[in-house]
């Protein structure tokens, strides 16, 4: 009686333009708390770095994903299905849920051996220990997971996500509790898999493990969708707030009084070797600066773009709405 | 740089004054009731501690019904005030193994008991807001139902005659049902210290009181064995209390003198406040 | 775009095995196997008590007593409520019920595999003790015979129905105690239809119908008194079965 309706339409690898995963006008209600509004993006092959503040609605989202919870409104598709009434679809996914559970009294190796055979993979053992080695786990630790440090646990959450190959990984904040090194590792670890065709959703509210994830974000605050797509660009279109320009040049004095003589800059700050200005224009200052210069006989050393980083663009959208 | 000075941390010393450590248990106290009877919280909190409640007062309330319909001509069936002491027994149960797991269990499980031991809080005084919360609330239930016969017989002029013969019957009621409540609390903390869990608690609470009083039941009922081996039944055994302080004894406890009811209901109170002592000198506070 | 598009799924009755394992593994605790025995051992020994008393009338009627007042009242629903409620409730209030659920499986065999588990641990805690106690009684041979029977029955209907209750609302031992306590204690007293809902009024009726007995609820013969207590077991693990497919899992 609880086998999925015969009538469900056969999951086939769709063609590489369509997305891996779609969420199409989303909302998620529970009670009285709104926990995600209207969203609407769809993310394929890569890593996708999911970005928001504690509790803007991160998890509810990867869970919606899942298939753990029905969206109020909307649709969630992976591949095309919806992963809680399509058995074949969750053979797909991969999962490191956000809560730090797992089957306590199990050995790690035990553990992702497990998540293997629940996911019929045909050789348990072997996929375990290849996951744990992903990870940089010994499989012939017998020590129970419940001895287990956070980052160990973390680590055999990720392992256990990884056994079965899946097309889309799921990752609610996986870098909570490693250390310098193991975070460089699983980076690159989660670049490879992007590279090699996987659909990765990350999340994480930690801004410069975000920026070293990749470029392609999704920004989600209170509930919504702030941003999607490549956080540069995503910058770029932020025209309304100065941008901050960094001038490492002689005299900064002049230049900096010549700059705002021209109305090239809203303000400007200056030191001993440089200036810093701040344009609604970039593209004008960046036209002007070095003619400029060369009219004042000033020798520059330096221009650079201060905020052209991730942080600006969640300050930006997140902080200031 | 030596004149490196931090100027402001944001951080702001309380100036107001200060309750104390009775201050500490009496909010301590206050929201262990709070979160026992759900007050303060969404509806279905409520739900259980609430039906258990009007559960313990149905049968207390239909005889009081029964004997003010009668008036005088219910002499022979109306109740006395020890009576209503025993009319919900079970109701009691179920409310003493929701209650006593809820008020110590969870501050262990969660990380509370630590932090609170981090206040002017020691653990006597912890445990004694803890005491007095569960005895308190378990007093609706025990307590409750008398009080309410001794209200309605009194609203009636079905009670007692005279002011002074009032307040000795109140007394009495208020007497019996505080220290069947006490006694309940202190078996119910006892068994509820023993495991890490609200439910496991509340099953060790069921096992002991319940388990105790149908096998004791047995052996004397249908085994034929001394009755005094009721004495060996924590649940039983303290609702003798509002029997004796009336001047009567229940029919089970009929051949069973005064002394050993109360020795047998003080050893119930030794060995459960005793277990919840020992098991807190002996848990570290993480 | 990669490979890895085999359709891999867990056959049914892989995937009950599976569950069954883990649910086993997760309910095996040393604390709650000793309390539990302890509890048996104290039935047991006051059915002796009332096997080698001579200052009773009846000797078949105190036997039966003993094992449907202290077995079937509290020793059967109190196990079965331990172990039910725990074999799916834990691994949701826990957060790991994901690792059963976002597989390619079907919900039905979590549910059976589960449920399996659960009347594992629960039958030998409870068969056992309530057997010896039935010989220890010296109740005669059809006491022991519906002992057992009636201890089969109780345990997979207590179990299929606590663990519905472990996977509908969050603090299921304790609605489970009331129920029985105060629904099976109490309100099955006041009437027929509510006797009729209650798991006692058949394990009763079972000791009854092959003891001859009297005891209250156990007016039932013996067929329906086996038959109901099974089917509404399978009911309350269909149902079990859909609340697993429509629920929140953490």
């Amino acid at each position: 009686m609880t086998s999925p309706p015969m009538t469900s339409p056969p999951v086939t690898s769709p063609p590489v333009t369509s997305p891996m995963v779609s969420v199409t006008n989303v909302s998620k209600a529970f009670g009285d708390v709104v926990a995600v509004s209207d969203v609407t993006f769809s993310v394929g092959p890569g890593v996708t770095a999911l970005l928001g503040p504690n509790g803007a609605g991160k998890s509810t989202l990867f869970r919606l994903m899942c298939g753990l919870t029905p969206p109020s409104q909307g649709t969630v598709h992976v591949f095309g299905v919806d992963a809680r009434r399509n058995r074949e679809v969750r053979g797909r996914i991969g999962l490191a849920p956000q809560q730090d559970a797992l089957f306590d009294r199990l050995s790690a190796r035990r553990f992702v051996e497990l998540a293997a055979e629940t996911h019929a993979i045909a050789d348990p053992t072997e996929a375990a220990a290849r996951a744990l080695g992903f990870v940089d786990l010994d499989p012939a630790e017998a020590k129970p997971v419940g001895a287990y440090s956070k980052g160990m646990r973390q680590r055999v959450k990720l392992a256990a996500a990884l056994v079965n190959d899946p097309d889309v990984l799921i990752l609610d904040e996986p870098l909570t509790g490693l250390d310098p090194v193991q975070r460089n590792r699983m980076i690159r670890l989660f670049h490879d898999l992007g590279d090699a065709g996987k659909c990765l959703l990350v999340s994480s509210h930690v801004l410069d493990e975000v920026a070293r994830l990749g470029s392609d974000v999704l920004v989600i605050a209170q509930g919504r969708l702030a941003a999607a797509g490549d956080y540069r660009a995503l910058r770029s279109l932020m025209d309304d707030r100065p941008h901050r320009i960094r001038v490492v040049a002689e005299q900064p004095r002049a230049l900096a009084a010549a700059l705002l003589a021209r109305s090239l800059v809203d303000g400007v700050s200056v030191a001993t070797d440089q200036l810093v200005a701040d344009t609604s224009d970039v593209d004008a200052f960046g036209r002007a600066i070095a003619p400029l210069a060369r009219e004042l006989g000033v020798r520059l050393r330096e221009v650079q773009p201060l905020d052209d980083d991730l942080e600006s663009v969640f300050r930006y959208l997140v902080e200031r709405r | 740089m030596s004149d490196a000075r931090i100027l402001d941390r944001g951080y702001r010393a309380y100036e107001g004054s200060r309750s104390g450590v009775a201050g500490a248990v009496r909010s301590v106290a206050w929201h262990t009731v709070r979160s026992i009877l759900g007050l303060g919280r969404k509806g279905r909190h409520k739900v259980f501690p609430v039906v258990v409640i009007v559960i313990g007062f149905v049968p207390a309330v239909a005889f009081l019904a029964i004997a003010i319909l009668l008036g005088d001509f219910g002499d022979e069936v109306r109740p006395e005030y020890w009576e209503f002491f025993n009319f919900s027994v079970m109701a009691a149960l179920v409310f003493t193994a929701l209650v006593a797991p809820e008020a110590i269990v969870r501050d262990r499980r969660d990380g509370m008991y630590a932090l609170y031991l981090s206040t002017p809080l020691t653990r006597p005084t912890y445990l004694l807001a803890k005491v007095i919360a569960v005895a308190g609330t378990l007093s609706i239930i025990t307590a409750g139902p008398a009080l309410l016969a001794f209200l309605g017989y009194t609203f009636q002029g079905l009670g007692p005659e005279g002011v002074v013969d009032g307040i000795w019957v109140g007394a009495r009621v208020v007497l019996a049902g505080v220290a069947i409540s006490v006694i309940y609390t202190a078996v119910s903390l006892g068994a509820s210290s023993l495991t890490d869990r609200r439910a496991f608690a509340s099953v060790a609470v069921i096992l002991l009181m319940l388990g105790l009083s149908l096998a004791t039941a047995l052996m004397v009922d249908a085994a034929g064995m001394t009755e005094s081996l009721r004495l060996l039944d924590p649940l039983g055994t303290p609702l003798e209390i509002p029997a004796r302080l009336f001047g009567n004894r229940t029919v089970e406890y009929i051949d069973i003198g005064t002394l050993p009811v109360v020795l047998a209901n003080l050893g119930w109170l030794l060995l459960g406040a005793g277990t919840l002592v020992y098991r807190y000198r002996r848990l570290a506070a993480v | 775009m990669s490979a890895g598009t085999s359709m891999r799924v867990v056959e049914p009755l892989r995937a009950l095995r599976l569950t069954y394992r883990v649910v086993l593994a997760q309910l095996v605790t040393r604390g709650r196997l000793a309390a539990l025995v302890l509890v048996g051992a104290v039935v047991a020994a006051v059915a002796a008590a009332v096997g080698v008393s001579d200052e009773i009338d009846d000797p078949l009627e105190a036997a039966v007593r003993v094992i449907a007042d202290l077995g079937f009242t509290a020793l059967v629903p109190i196990v079965a409520l331990v172990f039910a409620t725990a074999a799916l409730g834990d691994l949701r209030d826990d957060g790991t019920l994901v690792y059963l659920w976002l597989r390619p499986m079907d919900r039905w065999p979590v549910v059976a595999g589960a449920w399996a588990a659960a009347v594992t641990v629960g039958l030998p805690l409870t068969v056992i003790p309530l057997g010896v106690a039935s010989v220890l009684v010296d109740g005669g041979g059809a006491l022991v015979g519906a002992t057992v029977l009636a201890g089969v029955v109780a345990v997979i209907a207590y179990s299929a129905l606590f663990l519905l209750a472990g996977l509908l609302v969050r603090n299921a031992i304790v609605w489970g105690l009331a129920y029985v306590l105060v629904w099976e204690g109490i309100v099955a007293g006041y009437g027929n239809i509510p006797a009729r809902m209650s798991v006692r009024g058949y394990t009763r009726s079972i000791i009854t119908s092959r003891t001859g007995v009297d005891l209250d609820l156990g007016d039932l013969s013996l067929a329906p008194s086996v038959i109901v207590p099974l089917v509404a077991a399978a009911v309350a693990l269909l149902l079990a079965a859909r609340r697993l497919r429509s629920m929140d899992i953490a």
